[in-house]
């Protein structure tokens, strides 16, 4: 059971790390991106093809960062002009040519066959016994630092800047922010993180293969987002948790369950993951946490505190 | 300005009664919940399969000829002197995230020893490592070569013929047929992408030329386009490997367009048990060669297991027949190494499979006579189930037919 739980916070870690480069871009600058599972697939494959050829665990990851980043700043400079439901156009046309080349440029990605053998890092000096569990440590440190970093940028006058960009970006314009330059360093940095996550994502299966990136997982971000509250890191990391919380505890339905058969528990199990969503944004539309917001102090000094959410 | 909205967090009605609704909702559902720990020390084996996602509809006659089996088995005493098979089945979703975290499941909470199934390579390729560190055993029903091709420690059993098998008998096909221009249309995922160099290079062998090789994705919209710039060049045949539902639009297309050139298929998309017929009529699908490996169809035993699965007596399965004998397999080898620890196990594998022991097709008998300490060699009713030690298939035959006036006509048997 341990390493069955160990294996799942491992998937939601690298769930985390997507939802939050969602929230960076989405949550807090307004951006809509659908193309998120691409992205993650560009770190991926960066990582998995630097570390089969000799590249160490550092160096394939701050590929795959780079990288990323990168791509995220290319594709929000190529639509500066286009915002909401244009953006999402693109970004969703990205994911799809990011798959497509994954699928069909054979010599470099190995096509639909994938790319097996992808060396876990250190794994020499840990041995297969206690793996998961170190690199379940590595996931939670990065997905700490991620953190932290976000938290400070999000409190300090980039993520006002990015906020105000979000509410009204004629306002932020006049204000004399550079509007543009906030939106690209905004995908950049949510560019950079989704690196991250396909990076984990490769040392976690050894094995990648283009229909492990499909608009599902774009999807989960978006209900990890939305579930959280948007805008929150600390609500996005319990928004995860409920999406694969719903997703693995409904396997065990049928365990306890006797009277349906295997393809009804199926189709079942997928309708109470929806029907969990729906009632969440029923009872909680604003999503489990909200978004960090400075508050007035108020009369008594002892309860000015700005951590509050 | 806002102000925070008070919640309440005290006792009101609509409280109690959701509290109520949810106890009333135990009470009626506990006589179908039952404790794990009922039965005394079964044998717990894993089943990963799809039944939900692009490839869902495989999973149930999977399911249900794996039941089977372990219902034989257990109806008749279970296995090392009375134990039960218990058999977990859990869901791939056709998604190989969702395979992998199936099959950490089956192996950490259920606590199989070994787990069947895998319908689709990406989920096995995804999965086997797990299965590797746990020294459990694995048998796939899937093709890619890549599953067996690294070292496994003779932990995995591949039900099934690889890809690389699969190609040349196209080839070969389409010669006997008389074909020599010949185009290939083929379906972008691993079992398929595996199978076309080596049946391109059959079909140069034979003295045939190929015209085009295109490549096409599953769960497109339409697929004019590639029928158009395929079939237009006007090539004596078509190779169309693929699944059903891409593989019917595509038939479909090329019925619309009027196009006269042949087609060569696999029967899992040109069959795929009655299906692709019903699909399209027996207008589009005149004149249709496809084939896929074959079960030993003239066998009393696959007989036998085509009743027991309640279906016309031609039917040709493949993916239930291969998760039937994956039970079995197991299931033997388990009584011939006296014991259900996996590493063990395993190695009994091909003793119980491979001649030189007396062939038995049923798998009862066989258990009786592995009791009695003789040699079996068993001939399950997906295929003659023998192994090299790499755990890919040997002598994996291939059923050629061709569909006549809305029916499947036997042609012949290819290897």
């Amino acid at each position: 059971m341990i390493a069955y739980l160990t294996t799942i916070m491992t998937l939601v870690s690298i769930a985390v790390l997507i939802a939050f480069a969602l929230n960076v871009q989405w949550g807090m600058c307004g951006m809509v991106n659908f193309g998120l599972a691409g992205f993650v697939a560009l770190g991926a494959y960066t990582t998995a093809l630097i570390s089969l050829n000799g590249g160490g665990f550092f160096v394939s990851v701050f590929a795959a960062i780079i990288v990323c980043a990168v791509m995220g700043a290319i594709v929000s400079l190529i639509s500066m002009r286009l915002s909401e439901d244009y953006l999402a156009v693109v970004t969703l046309g990205f994911g799809e040519i990011i798959r497509l080349v994954t699928l069909n440029e054979g010599w470099l990605t190995g096509g639909a066959l994938g790319l097996p053998g992808i060396p876990r890092p250190m794994i020499d000096v840990i041995g297969t016994d206690h793996y998961e569990v170190f690199f379940l440590g590595i996931c939670v440190v990065i997905v700490g630092i991620v953190f932290a970093g976000l938290e400070i940028a999000t409190r300090g006058p980039f993520g006002r800047s990015l906020r105000a960009v979000r509410d009204d970006d004629l306002v932020a314009s006049s204000l004399g922010k550079n509007v543009l330059l906030l939106r690209v360093k905004a995908f950049a940095v949510g560019g950079g993180i989704t690196g991250i996550a396909g990076s984990l994502q490769a040392f976690q299966f050894s094995y990648i293969d283009p229909s492990q990136f499909t608009a599902i997982m774009t999807a989960y971000a978006f209900m990890a987002v939305i579930a959280g509250g948007q805008g929150s890191h600390r609500g996005l990391i319990l928004g995860a948790c409920s999406v694969m919380f719903l997703l693995e505890a409904t396997r065990f339905l049928k365990d306890v369950v006797d009277v349906l058969d295997n393809s009804q528990i199926a189709a079942i199990r997928l309708i109470l993951i929806g029907a969990g969503l729906i009632l969440l944004l029923i009872f909680r539309p604003q999503g489990l946490l909200r978004e960090y917001r400075l508050k007035a102090p108020k009369s008594s000094p002892s309860s000015a505190d700005s951590t509050a959410t | 300005m806002t102000k925070n909205k008070d919640v309440s967090s005290g006792i009101t009605r609509r409280r109690i009664l959701r509290t109520g609704a949810a106890a009333a909702l135990t009470v009626v559902a506990a006589p179908y919940i039952r404790p794990s720990w009922a039965a005394s020390a079964p044998i717990k084996i894993g089943m990963v399969i799809p039944f939900t996602g692009s490839t869902g509809a495989y999973g149930p006659e999977m399911e249900k000829a794996a039941k089977l089996a372990v219902k034989m088995i257990n109806d008749n005493g279970g296995l090392l002197g009375g134990r039960m098979i218990e058999l977990f089945i859990e869901d791939s979703e056709s998604n190989p995230t969702a395979g992998a975290a199936a099959t950490k499941k089956l192996l950490e909470v259920n606590d199989v020893n070994s787990i069947i199934g895998y319908w689709g390579s990406p989920i096995a390729m995804a999965s086997k490592q797990l299965l590797i560190d746990a020294k459990k055993v694995m048998m796939v029903s899937c093709a890619a070569n890549a599953v067996t091709e690294q070292e496994h420690g003779g932990l995995i059993w591949r039900f099934q013929a690889k890809s690389t098998q699969w190609g040349p008998v196209g080839a070969k096909i389409l010669k006997q047929r008389g074909h020599k221009k010949i185009s290939v249309l083929a379906q972008q995922n691993p079992f398929i992408v595996s199978m076309i160099d080596p049946f391109i290079a059959e079909v140069k062998k034979g003295g045939g030329t190929i015209v085009d090789n295109v490549s096409y994705l599953p769960e497109q919209p339409s697929y004019r386009a590639e029928v158009e710039k395929v079939f237009g060049a006007k090539p004596d045949a078509v190779f169309i490997p693929g699944l059903l539902t891409d593989f019917t639009s595509i038939m479909k297309e090329v019925y619309r367009g009027g196009y006269m050139s042949k087609v060569c298929s696999l029967s899992i998309a040109a069959d795929a048990n009655g299906r692709f017929l019903k699909n399209v009529g027996a207008e589009v699908a005149e004149g249709i060669d496809h084939y896929q490996p074959a079960p030993p169809l003239s066998s009393p035993n696959y007989k036998k297991f085509i009743k027991a699965m309640g279906e016309p007596e031609d039917t040709v399965f493949l993916f239930a027949g291969n998760a039937y004998d994956q039970v079995w397999t197991a299931a033997l080898a388990i009584e011939k190494a006296g014991t259900d620890v996996s590493s063990e196990w395993t190695k009994k594998v091909i003793e119980i499979s491979n001649p030189p022991g007396a062939l038995v097709g049923d798998g009862l008998e066989a258990l009786k006579m592995i009791r009695k300490g003789e040699a079996v060699a068993y001939v399950g009713a997906g295929a003659d189930c023998d192994f090299d030690t790499m755990g890919d298939q040997l002598n994996r035959h291939f059923l050629h037919r061709v569909i006549k006036n809305g029916q499947n006509e036997f042609v012949q048997t290819l290897s």
